[in-house]
């Protein structure tokens, strides 16, 4: 467990602190018109208790009722600051993650999550600290204030109801410090409940149909209710401290308020002679530190329902700082649309060195022109992949040179270079769109005769929709060789210069391997350069050339 | 209002007595506030009176204060409780409804499950569920118990005061709390459920972004897609601004609501005073008493912004609830074992709207330890014909028995005891290789399981990576697609069914393996009947006979 930095939301919302601040100041001021208004109603029954009334009856009323609406508009105005102060914050995070996401690539490492967490962090996990910033950091701008300036005007009254104040207020912070270390625990620990079920679920759901057809729903649904039992006890023990403490802190208030008024009554009844600053005490005065008693409490109070914002804000802005301080694998170049890049095809590396986590993988010297086929051989987790995606930009090299059609790929060149590519990836990942779109990406057009090609035309018109479907996100719908060859379709569609493909027949069956290299042979033959990395020996045969990645670098 | 009501009926049915508590507790929070406010007022009040008319001697000063510590504490009391209650009986609700949403999921049309997207039914069974939590915590329990406190305050006060500070109280409060949420209520629904709907837009985008990040990249397609995630998240937040601003306005329209009514009963109960039909005491009571019921409108707003997001919610799990419960359970047939295991009697299939059908005229039987390969090209219905017989699909016209006796008739789990149908893309679950075979089979010992793994030619590959104890991460990562595939495998021979279903079970795995593996399975359950949906030929090879099913497309 890495240790707790001193406060990891101050660092997040120092750019609108001055918002904030405003946004208190003017909760502050609205806090404070309640002296107003319980002066009109202390003026108004003191009145009828002891004419001359300072205020009529009406005019009590209005001073109370303007007062409340001002109160009120000053609280729209105060809220409305926070929220945009809030929104500000979220938004900036928000798109700080998806720039990095985007444009440096995942997040490497152990111990962070994958898409699902960043998805969950950029999603619900943000909106947490909405909550944190509205409210609870008015909220510690009130108490600061507000429980003084009744103090001091309970003291101009009265010593004794001062005193009262005086003892039962400072005791509440002492017990939230107490109760904030335990909240704070247990919000994390909900906190992390709250991934394990999602990541569980996102799991289970993708294997409905196994668990159905092995006659295990009901151990599956067994299991999940477990774990959503488990969630909700964790969600009660968040919300159990949070009730107790401000039951506890109303307990306080209670009291306190229960003394005040019983003090008072004794005082004007005249059975207690002590407490005041000479002479008995005016009915008028009475009511209004009756009506301040509460007030004294409400902020505390509000400021301790408020912890468990903060308690869940700060283990957000824990994750945010580790997701933050994870390392990078970033690529080159943009991943913006781009006109191809000018000059006649040709690929050379020259001494280049990938670094892959703590690992550094040499890749042997290439040359390729147009047409030229290559195959990429080697024992699993050499670098295979890591080369292909090298060469598409996709990483950085630690050292040496990849030149592409006379130019050094950088970062200016990149995207012109990859609108020369094609890429079949490994493992497919279907977007949530329609398997046209999904093979057109880049290129606009028909699809039908990169899917004729690809030797998958039948099986897309089987589908219920065509062409039209919408896929799993792995392609369930498809068997795992008519994803592949959807894949294949997407990079031959593309109609490149130069085709990557990683693995492009591994765990595939004889007959779909064959399809597969027949299609890209077929584009070899047609003047497009092909770089597989397999280990396919009858595919690598096919090739003009083979290299072997792996050994000493 | 239906579905959340219908929700809000569903809370009720399986925590009636926690919910009920909860109301009561609820209610008796809002008169204990009432009472101690409206007490306190009075006492202070009278008690100057007295003490100004020199009969502070005789007041009898330890009731009414005796009564104000007794609410003081009770009210604090009823509050934990009933906010444990409610909250603890809702969340148990939620986790109810997740369980059974998950259960329905389980029961989908086979089809459809297997072409779900995960983000759709993680939203479902998450953030839907999420949203409910309002419905008895901020709007029923609220709104029922703030009308009843009303309703009662307004009873005492005519009763103890006079019927026209009773009723101003009562009529501001509620026509004023009405308008207030009817207006809100109105103008929120539509940008609370799009908000809603946004938010969870912006997550399926940015999962979709990150899984499919290298693809984007090469294809020059990243800036627009994170264009798109943008684009969702912008507006979101202006939906959520609007609503922000919505939900404030209707705040400080309430609090202006609340300032009214303590006005008017200010204003009156002096005025009442003034013409010496109310004790100032009196005046006071009513006043003190409009404060306190301030706090029946403090949750409304809240209630009001979130109700379209709430009916969002309730409304889709509305739509989810009403499809078909969960297959029927009961005894199974009688199987007759003079039958053959599998009849398929003049099978035909014809897709909705497709002018030819895909088979028709399909006979077919299989005796025990008989094993029959279905040949045909890709979408000639061999994956459906498997599906027919698993019961997970219907034909369109023709007859299938199974042990005699019709399909149609088994329960769901005596087939499952029966059957056992092995997909494509079979998927296995994050956990342990034991943890995937004790799905099919949780009460197998450890020899069971390893003779399983040995019939799929997989004992070896586990052997070195900690034999059952291996790690198997989400949707089977770390496995190569042949062993995922022999995994599955495995797991459909612990079930030991009477009909064995294998669609290409040998796709992505070399002759030889392939080979071993469909051996060891016959071996493995000599008894059982296997259809082979084949497209390799040493699937062929490995049946005793084989059936041509010629495509009609």
């Amino acid at each position: 467990m890495p240790r707790r930095k001193p406060d990891p939301i101050a660092r997040l919302t120092a750019p609108v602190r001055p918002a904030l601040n405003r946004a208190a100041a003017l909760a502050v001021v609205a806090n404070l018109l309640w002296l107003v208004q319980a002066g009109a109603v202390a003026a108004a029954i003191g009145g009828a208790l002891v004419p001359p009334a300072l205020l009529s009856p009406a005019e009590g009323a209005l001073v109370f009722l303007a007062t409340g609406a001002l109160r009120a508009g000053l609280g729209y105005v105060s809220g409305g600051i926070a929220f945009r102060a809030s929104d500000r914050v979220i938004a900036d995070l928000r798109a700080r993650l998806l720039a990095r996401e985007a444009g440096e690539g995942p997040a490497t490492g152990v111990g962070i999550g994958g898409a699902g967490a960043v998805a969950a962090l950029a999603g619900e996990k943000l909106d947490l600290l909405a909550p944190y910033l509205t409210r609870y950091a008015p909220a510690r701008a009130r108490v600061a204030v507000v429980p003084l300036v009744i103090l001091a005007v309970a003291f101009s009254a009265s010593w004794a109801v001062g005193l009262i104040f005086l003892i039962s207020g400072p005791l509440i912070p002492v017990f939230m410090a107490l109760v904030g270390m335990a909240a704070q625990d247990a919000s994390e620990r909900q906190m992390r409940e709250v991934g394990t079920l999602n990541d569980l679920l996102a799991d289970r759901l993708a294997a409905l149909a196994d668990f159905r057809l092995l006659g295990a729903r009901p151990a599956l649904i067994e299991g999940f209710a477990a774990q959503a039992e488990d969630l909700r006890a964790r969600t009660m023990a968040v919300l159990r401290i949070a009730f107790l403490s401000s039951t506890v802190l109303e307990l306080f208030a209670a009291i306190g308020v229960a003394m005040v008024a019983v003090f008072l009554g004794f005082s004007l009844l005249g059975a207690i002679s002590f407490g005041t600053w000479g002479g008995p005490i005016s009915p008028m005065a009475v009511i209004f530190l009756l009506m301040l008693a509460p007030e004294f409490y409400q902020p505390l109070r509000d400021l301790a329902a408020a912890w468990h914002d903060r308690a869940a804000a700060a283990a957000v802005a824990e994750e945010l700082a580790a997701w933050e301080d994870a390392a990078r694998a970033p690529g080159l170049g943009t991943g913006a649309a781009a006109a191809p890049l000018p000059g006649g095809f040709a690929l050379t590396t020259r001494g280049v060195r990938l670094r892959r986590g703590e690992t550094v993988i040499a890749l042997p010297d290439i040359t390729l022109g147009p047409g030229e086929t290559l195959a990429l051989t080697g024992p699993s987790g050499a670098g295979k992949t890591t080369a292909l995606m090298a060469l598409a930009g996709l990483l950085r090299p630690e050292a040496g040179e990849i030149r592409v059609n006379g130019q050094e790929l950088d970062d200016s060149t990149a995207d012109a270079w990859r609108a020369e590519l094609g890429w079949m990836p490994q493992a497919p990942h279907f977007l949530d769109a329609t398997l046209r779109d999904n093979v057109a990406m880049s290129a606009e057009g028909d699809v039908a005769a990169a899917l004729e090609q690809a030797g998958v035309a039948h099986v897309v018109a089987a589908l219920p929709e065509g062409v039209e479907t919408r896929l799993g996100e792995t392609g369930a719908g498809l068997s795992g060789g008519e994803a592949r060859r959807v894949t294949l379709a997407r990079a031959l569609h593309a109609r490149p210069r130069l085709l990557l493909a990683d693995e492009p027949t591994a765990d595939l069956d004889a007959e779909t391997a064959r399809i597969v290299t027949q299609a890209l042979m077929a584009r070899a033959k047609a003047g497009m350069a092909l770089i597989v990395s397999t280990h396919d020996e009858r595919l690598a045969d096919l090739m003009d050339r083979a290299i072997k990645i792996g050994g000493a670098p | 209002m239906r579905p959340l009501i219908r929700i809000f009926r569903l809370m009720v049915q399986s925590q009636r007595k926690a919910l009920l508590q909860g109301a009561a507790l609820s209610l008796v929070v809002l008169l204990m506030g009432a009472a101690l406010l409206g007490l306190s007022g009075w006492f202070i009040t009278a008690a100057a009176a007295a003490g100004l008319a020199g009969a502070g001697a005789t007041f009898d000063v330890f009731r009414p204060s005796a009564m104000v510590r007794f609410l003081a504490l009770g009210r604090t009391a009823a509050r934990y409780g009933e906010r444990l209650t409610t909250h603890d009986a809702t969340l148990r609700v939620l986790a109810a409804l997740r369980v059974r949403l998950l259960a329905r999921a389980a029961a989908l049309p086979f089809d459809e499950m297997i072409r779900a997207r995960r983000s759709a039914g993680l939203n479902r069974i998450t953030a839907d569920v999420d949203a409910l939590d309002g419905i008895p915590l901020r709007l029923i329990l609220p709104i029922g118990a703030g009308l009843a406190a009303h309703g009662l305050v307004f009873a005492v006060l005519w009763w103890l005061s006079d019927l026209r500070v009773a009723a101003a109280i009562l009529v501001i409060h509620l026509l004023g709390a009405a308008a207030v949420m009817a207006w809100a209520g109105a103008r929120a629904a539509g940008p609370s459920a799009d908000a809603e709907r946004a938010g969870q837009t912006y997550r399926a985008r940015l999962l979709d972004l990150v899984r499919a990040r290298a693809d984007l990249v090469v294809h020059g397609r990243l800036p627009a897609e994170a264009g798109a995630v943008h684009a969702s998240d912008a507006e979101r937040r202006t939906l959520q601004a609007g609503l922000d601003r919505t939900g404030r306005r209707a705040g400080a329209a309430l609090a202006l609501v609340a300032s009214a009514a303590a006005a008017a009963a200010l204003w009156i109960g002096l005025g009442l005073v003034e013409s010496g039909t109310l004790t100032p005491a009196l005046a006071a009571l009513g006043v003190f008493t409009a404060l306190a019921l301030a706090e029946t409108l403090a949750p409304m707003h809240r209630a009001a912004t979130e109700l379209g997001r709430m009916r969002l919610a309730a409304d889709r799990m509305g739509a989810v609830l009403d499809t078909a419960a969960a297959p029927a359970e009961g005894p199974a047939p009688a199987p007759d074992r003079a039958a053959p295991v599998l009849a398929l009697d003049r099978l035909a299939l014809q897709r909705l709207g497709a002018a030819a059908p895909v088979f028709e005229g399909l006979s077919l039987a299989l005796a025990p330890g008989e094993v029959l390969a279905l040949t045909g090209p890709s979408g000639s219905g061999k994956s459906t014909v498997l599906q027919i017989a698993a019961g997970v699909s219907q034909a369109s016209a023709g007859r299938a028995h199974l042990l005699g006796q019709p399909l149609a008739d088994w329960p769901e789990q005596a087939l499952r005891d029966t059957v056992t149908l092995v997909p494509q893309r079979a998927s296995l679950v994050a956990g342990t290789l034991r943890d995937n075979l004790a799905l099919a089979a949780p009460d197998a010992d450890d020899a069971t399981l390893l003779a399983a793994l040995d019939a799929c030619a997989l004992g070896a590959t586990f052997a070195a990576r900690g034999g059952l104890e291996a790690p198997i991460g989400p949707g089977g990562a770390g496995l190569s697609g042949g062993e995922a595939r022999r995994v599955a495998l495995a797991r459909a021979l612990l079930r030991r069914p009477a009909l064995l279903l294998l669609d290409e079970p040998t796709e992505g795995l070399d002759r030889a393996t392939a080979a071993a593996v469909l051996a060891g399975i016959r071996a493995a359950l000599p008894e059982a009947a296997i259809l082979i949906a084949a497209h390799r030929a040493v699937e062929i090879a490995a049946a005793d006979r084989s059936l041509a099913m010629t495509s009609m497309t």
